[in-house]
């Protein structure tokens, strides 16, 4: 099974594997006291998925509110991607946000940084 | 036992203007809890939302701060005791301040940290935060408190202020407090 679906909680974002559709998607807050717990699951779906997939991958995010652990296992993530990247493997990552919030556009412009794959922030009504 | 006169304390409370208190042990479902009460106190107060984020995302990485520290000192969940204070200063700017239990030793070298860090402006503290985050997680666990602390003071609009008071029973107290 190369799908998967992991509910949203007060303090951890709604995730979803989309293995045919290549679409990594989280929405939500994330600020569980143990991150990793959470991430290492789907770091290593996007591990798998570039390794084996053959196809390009897009993450969709919505994601609010990071505590320190949580930016730390999302940078691993990203990393992972810079990596494909470098290899010439198609990625690209898509962070919608509310205007209402800059801090959310500015979480994501210091991760894009140390991004050079397309990284696209985008306000959202 | 002292009687206790909560009408002088809610005086207090409200000349202080404190938004919410708590001081006791402290579990991770009442992190969030708190945290819920917190954000719903921030929207009543017609916070904006990024200074909202911002108090929460401190509020957070205090509490938890506080709990991993415990966790790693091998303390029992009733150990793991806080003093949490949300409050506005008379410039109408959020405060949160929280406090714990802590040896002496590494209440100094944190002390030393954030003195460390009050000098550095929001340029320094970017580079300094990046710096962090590269570092190996278990560096990271050993030191404690580390990409933590700077995001508090990134997230600051005045240098964290910290204190540590001695204990009777050899250990000490640190209070930190960080302005929004």
């Amino acid at each position: 099974m190369n799908d998967f679906s992991i509910p949203g909680t007060q303090s951890t974002p709604a995730i979803q594997g989309d293995w045919a559709q290549g679409i990594l998607s989280m929405q939500g807050d994330s600020y569980p006291e143990n991150s990793y717990e959470l991430f290492h699951q789907v770091f290593e779906w996007v591990e798998r998925f570039l390794k084996q997939a053959g196809r390009p991958l897009t993450l969709e995010l919505k994601l609010l509110y990071l505590n320190t652990s949580s930016i730390k296992a999302m940078m691993d993530i990203f990393d992972l991607l810079e990596e494909a990247h470098h290899q010439h493997k198609p990625v690209a990552v898509n962070w919608r946000y509310d205007p209402r919030n800059e801090r959310v556009a500015e979480l994501a412009e210091e991760f894009k940084e140390d991004c050079s794959f397309p990284f696209a922030i985008l306000s959202h009504d | 036992m002292e009687p206790l006169d909560l009408f002088s304390m809610r005086e207090s409370y409200n000349r202080q203007q404190i938004m919410l208190c708590f001081n006791g042990p402290i579990s991770r479902s009442l992190i969030e809890e708190i945290g819920n009460a917190l954000r719903n106190y921030l929207a009543a107060d017609h916070a904006h939302p990024s200074a909202a984020m911002d108090v929460f995302g401190v509020y957070i990485e205090l509490t938890q701060n506080i709990r991993h520290y415990a966790q790693q000192q091998g303390w029992t969940e009733q150990d793991a005791s806080a003093t949490v204070v949300v409050a506005r200063n008379e410039a109408g700017h959020y405060v949160v301040s929280a406090g714990n239990i802590i040896r002496p030793q590494d209440g100094e070298a944190m002390l030393a940290r954030v003195e460390a860090l009050a000098s550095l402006d929001k340029a320094e503290l970017k580079a300094r935060y990046k710096e962090q985050l590269r570092k190996p997680r278990e560096a990271d666990a050993s030191s404690g408190a580390g990409l933590g602390l700077i995001d508090i003071a990134r997230k600051s609009s005045a240098p964290l202020q910290a204190n540590l008071r001695q204990l009777a029973d050899g250990r000490a107290f640190l209070s930190l407090r960080a302005e929004i």
